[in-house]
């Protein structure tokens, strides 16, 4: 048991309402929405929390109450009409049945929005300013739109009410019309509603004394706001300390949920969502400070990623309620597992951010390890017992083995998992070799432990041959053999170019100039460019995208540039390596501009690139003929999620996923895994 | 044939010679137990059923070890039937009888016989748990009256008795039987007769009653002195009980503290007692406290017993866990827990000397109700979210859930949240107290503090009187303990039920399903509060029985069961040993194979769960009952 772990497991009231413990997870907006409505998808994803034993889960980031603020660009909620209060009901039985309290973000995104969808409305503001992040120019919001949002705010609380919900907050955070009013960098008006900060917290005040009139004060509201805008022009951390004292003062919020920064550009979006690059719970000390001046609970959020850190939060008191929310992605079930003293089996955040930046580009919200997060009506959280035990063969103890090696196992079955190395990790354990990428390591770090403890046959130090395989008498062979770095096509790439993986593993350690060429916009050629400009080395990073780490999301690839720009790296975007020759012991790289066609050369010391992997496919082409499939997946049995319809009486079923199919990512590798085995 | 009349004159005589001596001896030692305080003793009704507590109750203790019982059966019964026989014959008719004393002399040989039991027992090699000094004297003492007494019967029964060979005989039986007539004050034979006087004047008449008569017994709070510091505090039945002490070392064997190396030898710890009593105890020659101390002290009537530099270390009394196994495995049926709470008494009471780690816990309790100091209403903190209904003045209920201290852990809130489903499940009309439960006061009593005891059940008798229901249910068999047992004392007459006897009845009565768990191996450990206080040891395993694991039990087990180190405020005392309890008992239960330990109380799931490197689970009963019943979904 963690330290503390009591801290965390004691319930919370807050006017009558009874949180059973301290943990929850914040309203964000996972791109589950259909139609501006919670439905399935939506309302599973947050019932396994609620079954997994969080106390509050709060759902529906960003839920519009007015049509000027649309629900349309991340598939939000839309509180704006009744409609949306039947399925509010249904949501709320589904998470109270587990013992769990739901409640909603409500707002009015202000700029923060897009005015080209749905109901093509301009967008509001105090001030004409435009928002780098959202890209609108707003309209000088008039009184008469205040007045009118005032009361949509009202009217959808109501329907919260109504809906069974048990409580709302309404978000001044991340730069939403509450916060535009409150912060200095955005409201430059000389009305009642701007100068003074009594003046900038009117609009808010107004909202938040109609929402009550409303649904009455026995109904909890309550606020999610910055502790510190860090920005020049913002909110300084007196100012949000002022505004939580004076509104919980007033009466008016009967919670804070404070958070640090805010999110009007790339860096301060990746700063407000902190990835594994930043300590665990960099802000916790400004819900602290603001919880020293307050009398009703403050949560907070933000990289808290372990539950020795939220349990230090609550019992130190700097906050009631700590939020684990990309926590619960990871594992909706991890305070279960506390309280069940089953703390080592809680599959623990990274930090990766794959979960968020597949939001922010119109995706939906999955996580980098856990593929059945988000997918709760086909995916198990829990895997069942099969009815006949097989043996089964695993090769490669990378993710995509690893996944398939526990899921099995847990399945009841005899599991035998060859690894060539001497551990297991795939590429992650490469990529875990750079820098701040370090922490991608828990991936292995957990999926080990499990299968470990399953009681997986791990043999490490073991070619799997044909005869290797055949010789445990298989019912089932997967071959999760990943990918080999891939040169390229450039001429002389095979010759004279070495991959980033190459420089990751120490199999080649560059000095001098290096030009660091990438075809692929992930994580690879910027951390790699990264920890060779650390070393010292001159890098200049060539990509045939537009920009460096195009693919990267937007939490992480402002980090990436922000280290590259730190430490000097070139970048140089639209470029496509055509051929590199020997010239003396250094390279020639000859570039080409994407654009323009003009070419270029560099004479460099090394020449690295990164062109992703191909498979390795060896063994899976070897075993493929005796097998009773040919090696093939039923994709109709698979995506109706049955098992694979192949008699096993006769032989044995060969099966292939992740990188050894195909060169795809950590989450591919593991949903492959997943949703083959979960029927195995 | 002056011979033979000689004889027949001098022979019964030595048997009455030998009673008399005996009697000086026990009359020398009484005075001592005259000095101890008044007791109320039902003299006429302990002689009536003296014959059925020694051949039925200590029966039943002796006969755990076969080999003791048939020795002891021989042994004493030839001794006694042959003494009463040889003593008879001053009656002319019997003297003249040589049939009789051939009869005598078959009393003798059996006695014999059962001496070279004796000593076979010490020679060559001592029995570990035996006591040396004068018991390694006894077998020769024994030998020498029983081969004397048999020769001089055969003598007189051959119609001889002239010569040599008579005198010599008798010699030998004088000698055996004086020397075991004199041990009567100092030595080995104190037991026969102080094991009987104690037998009719116990202290606790109710368990030959049959029924577990276990409840400590309230302190007179108002007394001028309370609980013991020296021998005289102890009541007179007790001082006698400590003389029934045989050195048998059963006691040794079966306590925890011991095993774990920790200062505490209940054997020791009763000869301590008796030896503090008395200046001219021989040297005491059993084994040691672990930890070796030797330390004289005063000794007499008014002799400090309890000290760094007494006879016994107070680290001795704290390490006690209370369990009873001593008093359970002890054949002479003294008392070793009443005289360790008699003395932690007086330290705590009267010397503030409670263990330095215990004194916050007992603080806290004075004052918060709680031992750790925690807000009572926190005690249902573990089920928020589970709508647990709380009692309040004005419905009744047919069960009131006592939760007890074990709410509090993180741990135990677990197998606490597994109940409430299972009584919800089973339809139950439950509630709770919610914060107007405190502690029963069971660690403040163990600990000696009665007078946080006796306020704490006080307050909740009073709260309980506030209340209707039909009857208490818990999980703690500690609090179980101090509510059904010691509560009457105070007024608070309740119903308790063990949580493992109601789910029980439950499952009787078809309101809980179980399915069958196979392929789970299960070795139930019985906490020491519900088989040794409260005699039960058979729902618990009938609710196993009726989920279908595969049941296997620990060498010891039941009534005989090893405690896990829980109780008497032994954690918190924490007095260190050489290993510690819960490791020695997981290592019984792994000894058996099962993957799980199930377990019945908050005591023994914490000390058992916080053994290192365990390879078994640990899980109580309503955990395993819960999972059965919704396996089934």
């Amino acid at each position: 048991m963690i330290a503390n772990a009591d801290a965390l497991l004691k319930p919370l009231t807050i006017k009558g309402l009874t949180i059973r413990n301290r943990v929850m997870s914040t309203s964000h907006a996972p791109g589950y929405g259909r139609d501006g409505k919670p439905q399935e998808r939506y309302q599973l994803y947050h019932a396994e929390k609620a079954k997994g034993g969080i106390g509050l889960t709060m759902f529906g980031g960003s839920s519009s109450v007015a049509p000027d603020s649309p629900a349309a660009p991340w598939n939000q909620i839309s509180v704006a009409d009744d409609a949306v209060i039947p399925f509010f009901r249904q949501f709320s039985d589904r998470v109270h049945g587990y013992g769990g309290k739901l409640m909603i973000q409500l707002t009015h995104m202000g700029r923060r929005t897009k005015w080209d969808t749905e109901h093509w409305l301009p967008t509001v503001s105090p001030s004409p300013r435009r928002e780098p992040a959202s890209r609108t120019i707003p309209k000088e919001i008039e009184e008469e739109d205040i007045a009118r949002i005032v009361k949509s705010f009202a009217q959808a609380a109501r329907r919260c009410k109504e809906g069974g919900l048990d409580g709302c907050e309404v978000s001044a955070a991340h730069g939403h019309l509450i916060d535009q009013f409150w912060s200095p960098s955005v409201n430059q008006r000389t009305d009642k509603y701007g100068g003074s900060l009594e003046n900038r917290m009117r609009f808010g005040i107004e909202v938040l004394e109609a929402m009550r009139a409303e649904v009455g004060d026995d109904y909890v509201i309550g606020i999610r706001m910055s502790g510190d805008e860090m920005i020049a022009d913002g909110l300084s951390q007196e100012d949000c300390v002022a505004i939580a004292a004076e509104y919980a003062k007033r009466g008016l919020v009967d919670f804070l949920n404070v958070l640090g920064g805010q999110a009007r550009d790339h860096i301060a979006h990746a700063i407000s969502l902190p990835n594994m690059s930043f300590p665990v719970a960099p802000f916790l000390f400004l819900p602290s400070a603001i919880k020293r001046e307050v009398d009703v609970p403050v949560f907070h959020a933000q990289r808290v990623t372990d539950l020795a850190t939220a349990a230090r939060a609550v019992a130190e008191g700097h906050v009631d309620m700590v939020a684990m929310t990309r926590a619960h992605i990871a594992d909706p079930h991890l305070v279960k597992k506390l309280s069940e003293g089953r703390a080592d089996d809680i599959r623990q955040c990274v930090g990766a951010g794959y979960c968020i930046d597949r939001i922010y580009v119109g995706g939906d919200a999955l996580c980098i390890q856990n593929a059945a997060t988000g997918r709760e009506a086909t995916m198990p959280h829990d895997i069942r017992k099969a009815d006949v035990r097989r043996r089964i063969v695993v090769i490669g103890a990378g993710p995509g083995g690893l996944e398939a090696a526990r899921v099995c196992a847990e399945r009841g079955h005899a599991v035998v998992l060859f690894e060539k190395g001497p551990q297991a990790g795939g590429q992650i354990s490469i990529a875990a070799k750079a820098g701040w990428r370090e922490a991608m390591s828990g991936i292995t770090r957990w999926l080990v432990s499990q299968v470990t403890k399953l009681g997986v046959d791990l043999r490490f130090n073991t070619e799997a041959t044909e005869a290797a395989v055949l010789a445990e008498k298989p019912d089932v062979v997967i071959v999760a053999t990943g990918g080999t770095p891939f040169r390229g096509h450039a001429k002389g790439a095979e010759q004279f170019a070495v991959t980033t993986t190459d420089v990751l593993t120490g199999a080649v350690e560059p000095t001098g100039s290096v030009l660091l060429y990438d075809e692929m916009g992930q994580h690879n050629a910027s951390s790699v460019a990264e920890q060779l400009a650390k070393r010292g080395c001159l890098v200049e990073i060539a990509t045939h995208d537009r920009m460096v780490a195009e693919e990267v999301g937007t939490t992480n690839q402002p980090i990436h540039l922000r280290e590259l720009y730190k430490l000097g790296v070139v970048m140089t975007p639209n470029m496509e390596l055509i051929e590199i020759y020997p010239e003396g012991n250094r390279f020639v790289a000859a570039l080409r501009n994407t654009m323009t066609d003009a070419e270029e050369e560099r004479l460099v010391d090394r020449i690295v690139v990164d062109h992703g992997t191909l498979p390795v496919d060896g063994l899976y082409r070897g075993l493929k003929d005796a097998s009773v499939n040919r090696g093939q997946i039923d994709p109709d049995a698979l995506i109706r999620g049955e098992p694979q319809p192949y008699d096993l009486s006769s032989g044995y079923a060969l099966y292939r996923i992740g990188d050894a199919v195909a060169g795809r990512n950590i989450h591919a590798a593991i949903y492959d895994a997943l949703r083959l085995c979960k029927d195995i | 044939m002056t011979g033979p009349v000689l004889l027949t004159t001098l022979f019964p005589g030595l048997v009455w010679a030998m009673a008399a001596l005996a009697l000086v001896q026990v009359w020398r030692r009484a005075a001592l137990w005259r000095a101890g305080a008044a007791a109320p003793v039902a003299w006429l009704d302990g002689l009536a059923k003296l014959p059925r507590r020694y051949l039925v109750d200590v029966h039943h203790v002796v006969a755990r070890d076969a080999y003791a019982s048939r020795m002891h059966a021989v042994v004493a019964g030839g001794l006694l039937a042959a003494s009463v026989l040889t003593a008879l014959a001053i009656l002319p008719p019997l003297a003249g009888s040589r049939i009789y004393w051939v009869l005598v002399a078959l009393a003798f040989a059996v006695t014999a016989v059962g001496s070279f039991l004796v000593g076979a027992r010490r020679y060559p090699e001592k029995q570990k748990r035996l006591s040396a000094g004068r018991f390694q004297i006894l077998p020769f003492l024994l030998v020498a009256y029983a081969a004397g007494g048999t020769l001089t019967a055969l003598l007189l029964a051959l119609g001889g008795g002239g010569g040599v060979l008579a005198p010599l005989a008798l010699l030998l039986a004088a000698a055996g039987g004086l020397g075991l007539a004199f041990e009567v004050r100092h030595g080995p034979m104190r037991h026969a007769a102080a094991g009987a006087l104690h037998l009719v004047a116990h202290p606790r008449p109710g368990r030959f009653e049959g029924r577990p008569d276990t409840a400590l017994q309230p302190l007179d709070l108002d007394a001028p002195r309370l609980g013991s510091e020296m021998p005289a505090d102890f009541t007179w039945n007790r001082l006698l009980s400590y003389d029934a002490c045989v050195s048998c070392g059963r006691c040794e064997i079966a306590c925890p503290a011991f095993a774990a190396g920790q200062p505490l030898n209940p054997k020791r710890l009763i000869q301590d007692l008796v030896a503090g009593l008395s200046p001219a105890e021989p040297a005491y020659a059993g084994n040691p406290y672990p930890g070796g101390r030797e330390a004289e002290g005063e000794r007499g009537p008014l002799a400090r017993l309890i000290g760094p530099d007494a006879r016994i270390h107070p680290d001795t009394l704290w390490s006690c866990t209370t369990c009873r196994a001593c008093v359970e495995e002890c054949p002479m049926m003294i008392e070793h827990v009443d005289a360790v709470v008699s003395l932690r008494r007086h330290q705590t009471l009267e010397r503030g000397a409670l263990p330095e780690k215990a004194v916050g816990p007992v603080t806290d309790l004075r004052q918060a109700g709680e031992p750790g100091g925690r807000s009572l209403a926190a005690r249902t903190d573990f089920a928020a979210g589970l709508d647990l209904p709380v009692l309040d003045g004005r419905d009744g209920v047919d069960v009131l859930l006592w939760l007890g201290e074990g709410a509090y852990d993180l741990r135990y809130g677990r197998t606490l949240r597994a109940l409430v489903r299972l009584l919800r499940q089973a339809n139950v009309d439950f509630a709770v107290l919610g914060a107007e439960e405190r502690d029963t006061g069971d660690l403040a009593r163990r600990l000696g503090d009665e007078a946080t005891f006796q306020s704490l059940a006080r307050a909740n008798i009073a709260t309980l009187a506030r209340h209707r229901f039909g009857r208490i249910v818990t999980a703690d068999p500690h609090a179980l303990h101090a509510l059904r047992n010691e509560y009457p004392a105070f007024g608070g007459h309740y119903t308790v039920m063990h949580h493992t006897a109601f789910l029980l009845e439950l499952i009787r009565a078809g309101k809980l399903v179980p399915n069958r768990l196979e392929d789970v191996s299960v070795t139930y450990h019985d906490p020491c509060y519900l088989a040794r206080y409260n005699g039960e040891t058979e729902a618990p395993r009938a609710v196993l029985d009726a989920i279908g694991v595969s049941r296997r039990e620990m060498g010891r087990s039941g009534r005989r069961a090893m405690c896990c180190g829980g109780g008497g405020g032994a954690p918190v005392s924490d007095v260190p040993g050489e290993r510690r309890i819960p490791d020695l008992r997981m290592a019984q239960a792994a000894e058996t194979g099962a993957g799980i330990v199930a377990v019945a109380c908050p005591s023994c799931t914490a000390m058992l769960e916080g053994v290192p490197d365990r390879k078994a689970e640990i899980r109580d009963i309503a955990e395993l009952l819960l999972q059965s019943v919704e396996a089934g979904r």
